[in-house]
């Protein structure tokens, strides 16, 4: 009896909330628009950040499922961690451009250094 | 389990209207939670989010991006709120697994800064190193410039000066050739001035005729280049022993080089030399030739050799 009566407590919190759970709506238009800013940022291109965006499409459409099922609350976790991935996706998208900008930086500053060296105008 | 339910809402909504009994009752559900929890392990995702979250804040995100990384510990504070709350429940799950994301995005973002960071500073290298090139570049354009300047005032001076020495050369060979004979020759401009006019025979004292005729070769000589050289030239005819005509020259060739000293020109310019009778421009068989032969040269030599 003393263990039962968590046990039985915890279902019922859970049970109880699950019924009346209002369909993630918000959630659901908040993932979607974080995905969608990662694939207009390149995430497909860079290896880390696709598979973030994977991730992020692939906890959506199971959260649209659960939807059609009616488990509004199953779909609210899964599109709480749809837009962190999504969001995620974003950062790394714009670190590999970051990094991209960078190098071409590097490689135009060794061009130049060599075009001021062949001209003797930098020793 | 209809009883239970309707504790669960009431504990969650507060409703006042519960019974002594029911208020007990949710005292022990609420404590037997408790207990539930503090026996629970930490699901994976939290134990994720706690390592990744020490992870990030020994690295650089702790001073490249501060912001983000607080925002994952604030997020890792809420899911150990759920986790300490309700124990492994999917809240506590899926708030550790946000808690992840955004600690790993918190690191990103601060990798993102540094490469932007270091880009500036090649992007400020750049533009120094340009601007500096653009200087020395200049700078050796202005010398360059300078030297070139130098160069022409130079050559402007030395053309001046040449076509002034041409100038004060034709000046002077159009005023001697007034009283005396003027040539061109490959030794230089020699004037010629006849024995007769300068010196009684045997003699090489200078007449006093002589001397206003030479003042005006000296003052046509002084508008000569003043670098030339000129060289006192005694000539004889052939009467008489060589030895003595030898002396002879070479006495009114100095005679004429000393009065012209006199008369302004420089002694290291001006020389004298004798030459007797060796050295004839005409023919001694006749008075005229020999009258000729009779006579004292200064050749002036060019500054330059032409």
């Amino acid at each position: 009896m003393h263990r039962s009566i968590p046990v039985l407590a915890t279902l019922a919190v859970l049970s109880g909330c699950g019924a009346s759970f209002p369909p993630p709506t918000q959630r659901m238009a908040d993932a979607q628009s974080a995905e969608r800013s990662a694939r207009e940022l390149g995430a497909t291109n860079e290896p880390a950040a696709s598979l973030s965006l994977k991730l992020a499409q692939d906890q959506i459409a199971t959260a649209e499922k659960a939807l059609l099922e009616g488990d509004n609350k199953r779909a609210d976790s899964l599109l709480i961690r749809a837009k962190a991935d999504a969001e995620l996706a974003v950062a790394q998208a714009k670190e590999k451009s970051t990094s991209v900008a960078g190098q071409k930086a590097i490689d135009d500053s060794a061009a130049q250094k060599a075009t001021n060296a062949g001209q003797g105008a930098v020793k | 389990m209809k009883t239970h339910r309707t504790t669960g809402h009431a504990t969650g909504h507060a409703a006042g209207h519960a019974t002594h009994r029911a208020l007990g009752l949710v005292a022990v559900v609420i404590g037997g939670l408790g207990i539930g929890c503090a026996a629970a392990l930490p699901p994976q995702d939290l134990v994720d989010a706690r390592a990744a979250y020490t992870r990030a804040s020994h690295g650089p995100a702790a001073t490249a991006n501060p912001a983000d990384l607080n925002t994952a510990k604030q997020q890792l504070d809420v899911a150990e709120a759920a986790f300490t709350n309700e124990g492994d429940s999917q809240n506590t799950r899926d708030q550790a697994y946000v808690a992840a994301r955004k600690t790993q995005l918190a690191e990103v973002v601060a990798r993102t800064k540094e490469a932007a960071q270091a880009r500036e500073g090649v992007l400020a290298g750049m533009h120094a190193d340009q601007t500096k090139a653009v200087a020395l570049t200049s700078a050796a354009l202005g010398r360059t410039r300078t030297e070139l300047n130098a160069q022409g005032v130079a050559l402007e001076g030395e053309t001046a000066r040449r076509q002034a020495a041409e100038k004060r050369a034709a000046q002077a060979a159009a005023d001697l050739a007034k009283f005396a004979s003027v040539k061109q020759e490959a030794r230089g401009m020699v004037i010629t001035l006849s024995g007769s006019v300068l010196f009684a025979s045997a003699k090489w004292d200078l007449l006093p005729a002589a001397q206003l005729r030479l003042n005006d070769v000296a003052t046509a000589l002084t508008k000569e280049d003043p670098l030339s050289k000129m060289v006192v030239e005694g000539h004889t005819d052939s009467q008489g022993a060589a030895a003595y005509n030898q002396d002879l020259s070479k006495h009114r060739a100095q005679a004429v080089r000393d009065y012209l000293v006199t008369r302004g020109i420089a002694s290291d310019r001006i020389s004298a030399a004798g030459f007797g009778p060796t050295r004839s421009i005409a023919d001694n068989a006749s008075p005229e030739g020999r009258a000729n032969n009779r006579r004292v040269e200064i050749v002036v030599q060019p500054a330059t050799p032409q």
